[in-house]
């Protein structure tokens, strides 16, 4: 046998046998690849469910804003605006800041004004003879808990800042909500992984158990164990992938009128549709395939074993 | 390999020059060597057996149920192993064959089953292939080897048809087709007559004598008396896992 010839002719054979065997076992086929593209679609499901309520938990924690009011020192403004822009650039020059933005008391005024007209409330400040507001700053930070050096800095500067709104214990309730929802979804995820990865596996043997005879006359004749494993494997591959396609068009079909909804539900969703949606792809077409493969082989192999 | 051994004047082995019909003079195919058996529940189902059986020769097999013939066969087949003794067949110690090169092993020997062991949604003649097709023999060789299989157990009118729709003499008989195509030195049938009515009993006999003929080792274990005391050859009773005897004869010690 010339060696040369005979990996693609065993290729050949794998991939003809394994279609065959998919075309003559229609209905386990059918029963596997339904399977597939419903775990599929479940798993797809929680993996975007999961990255929307990771998107919303970070969409809510960039709210997270430290507030600084700056000291009032009338007949001492051009002193003051001085100190408080060598503040607000020492404060951006923190690691733990995404931005500052200098409210002055004008905007402050404004502001209230605003919010006591939405309220449908009288506006009395026009009787007020100067503005009894603060100027502030509002710091943004890259990661809400770490809020301490900003704090610890504009502590410091006594001379310019009156007062650090108290926002610790606010972060610390946040971010401790925002973290169990962010292990619960990783959590509801690997099991849900486990589920499908389990249920598809449990499919493939079963299809693979109902040929156990076809296997055994198989190595009854003399087929070599590679003979009778690899057109199995083919054959989970081939299922896997045609799963795998099947699921994705699903998901083509109905992720623009959910993404919608979803929208609608949460106002806004900063969700980067792009890098989700090929991680979907990956995710789907990986776990497909793979999980076609290793099902098949394992199945397989109890049968070649002795 | 050549596609000629079921036509005289036959090659069936690089190395083995025996002609056709070899007869009981040709060298062994099967040698058992003080073989014992013992299950890992602790059942020794064979012990001390020494059995050869020479190329060309048609041999009975027979004994109470539970006496330790199919263990006998699975012991030729590799599909188990003894532990004791030596099992070598066609000149090769099994229990130094590696795991790799059983297939080719199988593949010099054809094994008929009292239930056919056909796949039901294949065809006569894709039953026959498929011995072919799994131990990737090119597509071209594998119809002139089918079609000559199936002439010799004259089964070529029944191609086409599924195994379903056959007698049961038929299914056997397409079994037995799918047993020659790797053109084997030995045959091991269990039973094969087990299901088969009187008259189709005869039938299948014939077909295995035949196939004898043709200079291929046949070795048959069965329960049907009327045959092997009819037939007068050589006859291996089994009993407890021992050799009781061993000759031409019938099926009984006194037949």
């Amino acid at each position: 046998m010339s060696t040369i010839l005979a990996f693609p002719r065993f290729l050949a054979f794998s991939i003809g046998r394994a279609l065959q065997g998919i075309r003559r076992n229609a209905l386990m086929s059918l029963a596997a690849t339904a399977t597939m593209v419903l775990m599929l679609l479940l798993l797809a499901g929680f993996w975007l469910l999961q990255a929307g309520l990771v998107a919303g938990v970070a969409y809510v924690e960039e709210k997270v804003e430290i507030v600084a009011d700056l000291r009032d020192a009338p007949g001492a403004d051009a002193v003051l605006v001085v100190q408080s822009q060598a503040l607000a650039a020492d404060v951006a020059a923190l690691d733990q800041v995404r931005s500052v933005r200098f409210v002055s008391k004008d905007e402050a005024l404004a502001r209230f004004r605003e919010r006591l007209r939405e309220r449908g409330q009288v506006d009395l400040t026009g009787y007020l003879d100067r503005n009894p507001l603060p100027a502030s700053l509002e710091i943004r930070l890259v990661d809400p808990r770490a809020y301490a050096p900003v704090v610890e800095l504009l502590s410091s500067r006594q001379e310019v800042v009156d007062d650090v709104v108290e926002v610790q214990q606010l972060i610390d309730r946040l971010t401790s909500v925002t973290n169990v929802l962010r292990t619960g979804g990783i959590a509801i995820l690997v099991l849900v992984g486990f589920v499908v990865l389990f249920i598809i596996v449990n499919t493939i043997r079963l299809a693979v158990v109902a040929r156990r005879e076809e296997i055994e006359i198989m190595r009854l004749v003399g087929a070599s164990d590679a003979f009778i494993r690899w057109p199995f494997i083919f054959e989970g591959a081939i299922v896997g992938l045609i799963g795998s396609f099947l699921s994705l068009g699903v998901l083509a079909i109905v992720a623009p009128p959910l993404g919608d909804l979803m929208y609608g539900f949460f106002q806004v969703l900063p969700l980067e549709l792009g890098s989700t949606a090929r991680e979907v792809v990956v995710l789907v077409i990986g776990t497909g395939f793979g999980v076609g493969v290793v099902g098949s082989w394992l199945s397989v192999r109890s049968y070649l074993a002795g | 390999m050549t596609s000629t051994l079921l036509h005289p004047p036959a090659a069936p082995a690089p190395g083995s020059e025996p002609g056709p019909a070899a007869g009981p003079a040709g060298h062994p195919v099967v040698v058992l060597r003080g073989v014992g058996k013992t299950y890992p529940n602790g059942k020794a189902a064979l012990r001390d057996v020494d059995l050869v059986l020479d190329e060309g020769e048609f041999v009975f097999l027979v004994g109470p149920s539970g006496a330790g013939k199919s263990t006998v066969l699975k012991l030729l087949i590799r599909d188990e192993l003894a532990t004791a003794g030596e099992v070598i067949v066609d000149g090769r110690d099994l229990a130094r064959v590696s795991r790799r090169t059983v297939p080719a092993l199988r593949r010099r020997i054809g094994i008929v089953f009292q239930d056919f062991k056909l796949l039901p949604a294949r065809s006569v003649r894709e039953n026959v292939a498929f011995a072919l097709e799994v131990t990737g023999t090119p597509r071209r060789r594998i119809r002139p080897a089918v079609d000559q299989a199936l002439a010799v157990v004259g089964l070529a009118a029944q191609a086409d048809q599924l195994p379903t729709t056959l007698s049961g003499g038929e299914q056997q008989r397409t079994a037995i087709a799918r047993a020659l195509v790797h053109e084997p030195r030995l045959i091991i049938a269990d039973e094969p007559t087990g299901n088969l009515d009187p008259l189709i009993s005869w039938e299948i006999i014939q077909l295995l004598l035949r196939i004898n003929e043709l200079g291929v080792t046949v070795l048959m274990a069965t329960h049907n008396a009327e045959v092997v005391t009819s037939l007068r050859r050589r006859v291996v009773a089994l009993e407890e896992g021992r050799i009781v005897r061993d000759g031409v004869g019938g099926y009984h010690r006194e037949d």
